[in-house]
């Protein structure tokens, strides 16, 4: 249980459960785009930028502004992070990994390229998220 | 206690994510490349299990829907960049997270992009809502309400699809 990976089915069902239940007793359903928002929106303020003047940052009365964090969803995320960490250190998965095997025998072992191209994806995928609404 | 909660449910939810092995870029390339479809598996479970009990729930007055603005042009556009930017990154927001926490480094590398990604968008929010959200706008519709049917079949139908196509997966060991 530890060690073995589980079965997709028995952890997809557990994590509707998971759902079901953040919903029941927190009122929250998962979500994880908006904290990448809501986060840029903390930096460009930190470095000095006026976030009132950016439209976007004042809709629904400054839900994705810099004052809507920490929240509910940041925290989730973090969750995330630390579940992730919890879980690979105690089955023996955790790597420090900076090139995927599959991308390393297509496109090589240079992590430069990867990181690259991982940055442009994260833009381009959070970009399409956001404008999709979810 | 919202926070707390919050916390609680995401590590929770990052264990499951981590136990079923789809933090990896190569799980998440391989149901791009439809040779591996763990994701899937995990995701439609996910989701039948999911909407049987926000709907029981729902159905005795429990919680509330939080439903989303459909819109044509955002969830086609939107859908798109999102599946390239995918299949470029190889982890979607939640799980570039988790996969950092497993010791995957480009999960950061796409954090970084995420948050430019944002703030980019909230930059160009403007435009994109004049002529892109404004395309096909039907308001916060679900598919029961616009087939006009009760919720239970739809998710009886969506169940049993998900079902065969489990089987389809097993069969071709998938």
């Amino acid at each position: 249980m530890l060690k073995k990976p589980w079965n997709p089915y028995f952890a997809g069902s557990l994590a509707g459960v998971l759902l079901v239940l953040s919903v029941l007793i927190s009122g929250k359903f998962f979500g994880v785009s908006t904290t990448f928002v809501r986060s840029a929106s903390v930096i460009e303020q930190a470095v000095g930028i006026d976030t009132s003047a950016i439209e976007y940052f004042t809709t629904k009365k400054g839900k994705y502004g810099p004052s809507s964090l920490p929240n509910w969803q940041l925290i989730f995320v973090t969750g995330i992070f630390i579940g992730g960490f919890l879980a690979s250190t105690l089955s023996g998965d955790f790597k420090i990994q900076t090139v995927p095997d599959m991308w390393k025998k297509r496109f090589g072992a240079n992590p430069v390229k990867r990181a690259v191209v991982a940055f442009l994806g994260g833009a381009i995928a959070l970009f399409g998220a956001r404008m999709a609404g979810g | 206690m919202s926070l707390l909660y919050g916390l609680v449910t995401g590590i929770v939810f990052g264990v499951l994510l981590q136990k079923a092995q789809i933090l990896r870029y190569d799980k998440q390339i391989g149901a791009l490349r439809l040779i591996d479809m763990t994701i899937i598996k995990f995701m439609l479970s996910a989701i039948v299990v999911a909407s049987i009990g926000i709907y029981l729930f729902k159905d005795i007055g429990l919680i509330k829907l939080s439903v989303k603005p459909a819109s044509t042009g955002a969830q086609l556009f939107g859908g798109t960049l999102f599946g390239i930017g995918w299949g470029l990154l190889g982890y979607c927001p939640g799980t570039a997270a988790g996969a950092l926490g497993e010791g995957r480094i480009d999960g950061l590398w796409g954090i970084f992009g995420m948050l430019c990604g944002a703030a980019l968008f909230a930059t160009v929010y403007p435009i994109v809502k004049a002529h892109i959200i404004n395309i096909g706008e039907y308001g916060k519709i679900t598919l029961p309400q616009v087939l006009g049917i009760s919720h239970w079949i739809v998710i009886a139908l969506l169940a049993v699809a998900s079902i065969l196509l489990f089987f389809f997966l097993e069969r071709k060991k998938l």
